[in-house]
């Protein structure tokens, strides 16, 4: 091995760095057009949740009577710290569906869950699941969640991702023991599971 | 453009400019969509959810991005898609690691600088089991095979890593993390062919023994070429190695979570040694088949209470027969870890443990390598304790950390550090960091007397011995590092991470010669050469690196590179040097018919091992891989990967055991899938 090889083959370090700088300003050039004229097509995991939940206020049939009077809202709860709460209040902003509004109900860990319609449950809350569906069960409220194996511990909907999309899973026996009909729009575009419990 | 074959950086970096600008051009179009607010979508029906596509970072990355140190992970995708066989070429995407190919079996990997074949400040875990050995403060690379199909990921973090994970952990940690049994159900079969790993078969089965407990088995061999060292011979070098074992995972739907795993493994290397002698001829060189072998067995409990409340304990027996070359040494590891992790209020979270690591390490002596005494027992007991304070929720923490360790071989050590994280926007995050490790000395720096090589300096007169002493008195490495970082997602395709070290090191192990002495015992009586082990080094290094990945499309990715590393340590020969520059850039692209093209060009500045001991420098380089992938079935996928397609071949590594060194080839590797 000569030395001289070596210098021949050595690096050309400024050469180098200053091409290096040019690319990441053509980078920088880029991402401000992409900044310009940015798509908001594309949506993140939590807004899309969130939209699921308003419609599946149109495509559930609660027992008549569940909400007191004509002008309350539909109360949509949620347990457990989540991004779907901060996406949820901006698209049900000021929304009517139904002839009601939307209210929603941030539940604590007193578990007052009765007044709502649909309680949302997330993952952190994982934990306490089994308890909350226990005691929600019985009430015609429609459960959703997103943990592994909720709508088979007896919640109705679950969100599921599969290849980077929101899929749903719902447990029908769940939802008929909670006094639910679930339309078959909504059921068409969702997986139908089974309950432990059947 | 991959043809080009001369290295001209500057025109490389030309290229890559059309490279990149193309498609911004061709994306203009794209992405003059009428813009639409995300408050307006309430009328999305429930047929148009169910394809939207969502652009959710998962939990694992939001915290990567918002983790207050210079973390890096190689993905299974990553793996995948550039047909990687081993972890040592896995680390190469990893932004400003220096990864060298030694020869066919090893490799020398190190962070921020000190490359060597033990790249000595670098912690490996395999699934929480160390794989750093005491006895030479390194990894034998060779000997840690694994199923590449089943790595979930590689998490490396670049800097010191001491108060959570110990001793040795100073320049970085790396994380080789499997997937659960529970994502590695069905049959695999997987065999693939090339010019350097010649063939390769690994069969994986996975189950379900009963409701929520899952296993798989597997088992593989590999057979790697030698390799050509730059006179144009064999290096001598070719290997192969047997791998089986098993993981089986419970995951109840409780808190609890409990993985029993295990792996055997052997492996043969021709490799080069030398024998050294008194009488003629002084050095032989020998090209000797060595076989290492080695199992282990871990058990690990996790108690999941919250996202916040987690409690691991962990333990696990590991045995290594590994011939180093001068002899065969045997290390069983017994080591049990606990790990918990609370919430102290709302403020603080905290996260405390503690463990206990017992080794024996016996080494069969030879002339060239004694070891005093032959059999060692290592204890090893760590508690650490560290609190992420929020300061404000979301948006400030500081994080107050230390450990104590204490060490047979050397005293007890402090391994404190403190981090400060500041996100202003959920696309932004800032830290700074000021960390204090420390390297135990190897028992090679303790503990041996190495007879290098023999020579006869005059015809008449007595032949001399040059030797390398360890030294009972050596203290650990200590290393004061100054940390900051800043990521930032301008928009949701584009991410840049930009980090600076200042890294300041006392009591560096270095050799310092002593006088010249003779020797009557070993016969005949001859002169001594001698260095010993001092902690006489010292010095410190500084450098940024920078990664950027975009995506461009929704099927086309780039991830880029760039590090810059100074050192300045002294005695300078001493020390290896790794290269000043790297960049490195890689580009997914997934093309219709079940098609994957996926490319990677490595530039590596040029680098030199410790020009005292006699390492020649290595000149710049560049590595350009090329691989396509076709999945025409869900259950088949079949890939043919190009490397080193620019230069027939070159050298990454001095090593001192050759007189030439190894070149690494142009090479080819083909590889079918199939998976049930």
């Amino acid at each position: 091995m000569n030395k001289s090889r070596f210098q021949h083959h050595s690096l050309r370090g400024q050469h180098w760095l200053a091409q290096v700088i040019a690319w990441a300003a053509c980078l920088g050039l880029w991402c401000e057009s992409c900044l310009v004229g940015r798509a908001e097509g594309s949506l993140t995991e939590y807004q899309v949740k969130a939209l699921y939940l308003l419609n599946f206020i149109k495509y559930v049939d609660w027992p008549p009577n569940t909400i007191a009077g004509s002008n309350a809202p539909t109360t949509i709860g949620l347990c457990g710290e989540s991004k779907l709460g901060e996406a949820l209040k901006i698209v049900a902003a000021g929304k009517s569906i139904g002839g009601r509004l939307i209210a929603i109900r941030e539940i604590g860990a007193t578990n007052d869950f009765s007044p709502c319609q649909i309680l949302f449950i997330s993952d952190a809350e994982s934990f306490r699941m089994r308890q909350i569906l226990e005691k929600a069960s019985a009430l015609p409220i429609l459960t959703v969640g997103e943990g592994a194996a909720f709508a088979q511990n007896g919640g109705i909907i679950n969100f599921v991702l599969k290849n980077g999309t929101v899929r749903l899973e719902i447990n029908l026996s769940a939802a008929k023991k909670a006094g639910l009909t679930i339309s078959s729009r909504l059921l068409a575009v969702a997986d139908v599971v089974k309950g432990k419990a059947d | 453009m991959l043809k080009q074959v001369s290295f001209r950086p500057w025109l490389w970096c030309d290229a890559l400019l059309v490279f990149v600008l193309m498609p911004t051009l061709a994306g203009a179009t794209d992405t003059n969509q009428p813009a639409q607010s995300f408050g307006d979508l309430g009328d999305l029906t429930i047929e148009q959810l169910v394809n939207v596509k969502v652009t959710s970072v998962a939990k694992g990355q939001t915290d990567l991005f918002a983790s207050p140190a210079a973390i890096a992970v190689v993905t299974a995708d990553d793996i995948r898609r550039l047909g990687l066989t081993s972890i040592p070429e896995a680390l190469r995407l990893v932004p400003g690691m220096d990864v060298a190919q030694i020869n066919a079996a090893e490799w020398a990997v190190s962070a921020r600088g000190f490359n060597a074949e033990f790249g000595r400040d670098l912690l490996v875990l395999i699934d929480g089991r160390t794989v750093y050995t005491p006895s030479s403060a390194g990894v034998f690379w060779d000997a840690q095979d694994v199923v590449m199909d089943d790595l979930d990921r590689i998490e490396v973090i670049r800097g010191p890593g001491a108060t959570l994970w110990g001793a040795n952990a100073v320049n970085g940690v790396i994380n080789v993390i499997s997937k659960s049994a529970r994502e590695t159900q069905g049959l695999l079969v997987s065999g693939s062919a090339g010019s350097v790993e010649q063939d390769s078969v690994t069969v994986r089965y996975g189950g379900e023994l009963a409701s929520n407990l899952y296993y798989r088995v597997y088992a593989q061999r590999s057979d790697m070429s030698d390799l050509a060292n730059s006179n144009g011979k064999s290096s001598g070098d070719a290997w192969n190695s047997s791998l089986g074992g098993f993981r089986a995972d419970w995951e109840p739907p409780s808190p609890n979570v409990l993985t029993l795993q295990g792996d055997y493994y052997y492996s043969e290397a021709a490799q080069p040694s030398e024998l050294v002698s008194l009488t003629p001829p002084a050095v032989t060189l020998l090209n000797t088949s060595e076989y290492n072998q080695g199992g282990n067995i871990l058990g690990r409990w996790t108690h999941t209470v919250s996202d916040s409340s987690q409690m691991t304990l962990q333990t696990y027996y590991d045995h290594v027969e590994q011939n180093t070359g001068f002899g065969i040494e045997y290390l069983n590891t017994y080591d049990i870890d606990l790990q918990d992790r609370f919430s102290l209020g709302s403020w603080n979270d905290f996260v405390w443990g503690t463990g206990y690591r017992y080794q024996d390490v016996d080494d069969t002596p030879s002339f060239e390598l004694t070891w005093l005494p032959q059999t060692q027992h290592l204890r090893l007991f760590n508690i650490f304790a560290q609190d992420d304070i929020k300061i404000v929720p979301d948006r400030l923490h500081l994080i107050l950390g230390n450990k104590f360790e204490d060490n047979s071989l050397v005293q007890w050590e402090v391994e404190p550090n403190g981090r400060l994280l500041w996100t202003p926007t959920e696309s932004q995050t800032l830290w700074a960091a000021v960390s204090r490790a420390a390297r135990t000395p190897s028992l090679f720096e303790l503990d041996t007397r190495l007879n290098a090589a023999a020579f006869q300096p005059a015809p008449a007169s007595p032949p001399a011995l040059v030797s390398v002493f360890g030294n009972p008195n050596s203290t650990a490495e200590k290393l004061l590092a100054y940390e900051a970082g800043y990521r930032v997602e301008p928009v949701r395709s584009l991410s840049f991470d930009l980090t600076g070290f200042y890294n300041v090191y006392q009591h560096l192990l270095v050799q310092v010669a002593n006088p010249t002495a003779i020797e009557t015992s070993p016969a005949p009586t001859h002169l001594l050469i001698s260095s010993s082990y001092m902690n006489a080094g010292a010095g410190d290094t500084y450098g940024v690196e920078l990664s950027s990945q975009w995506r461009v499309f929704e099927n086309w990715r780039l991830t880029a590179s760039y590090s810059w590393l100074g050192t300045r340590l002294t005695p300078v020969s001493d020390f290896a040097q790794s290269p000043q520059q790297q960049f490195q850039l890689r580009s997914y692209l997934d093309l219709p018919y079940h098609l994957e093209l996926n490319g990677a060009v490595y530039l590596v500045g040029r680098s030199t091992g410790p020009l005292s001991a006699g390492f020649e420098e290595i000149p710049s380089y560049v590595r350009a891989d090329l691989g396509l992938i076709w999945s025409p079935r869900k259950w088949l996928q079949v890939g043919l990967w190009g490397e080193n397609l620019l230069q027939s071949e070159h050298i990454e590594f001095s090593s001192q055991e050759t007189p030439a060194l190894t070149e690494v080839p142009r090479s080819v590797l083909a590889k079918v899938t199939v998976r049930f």
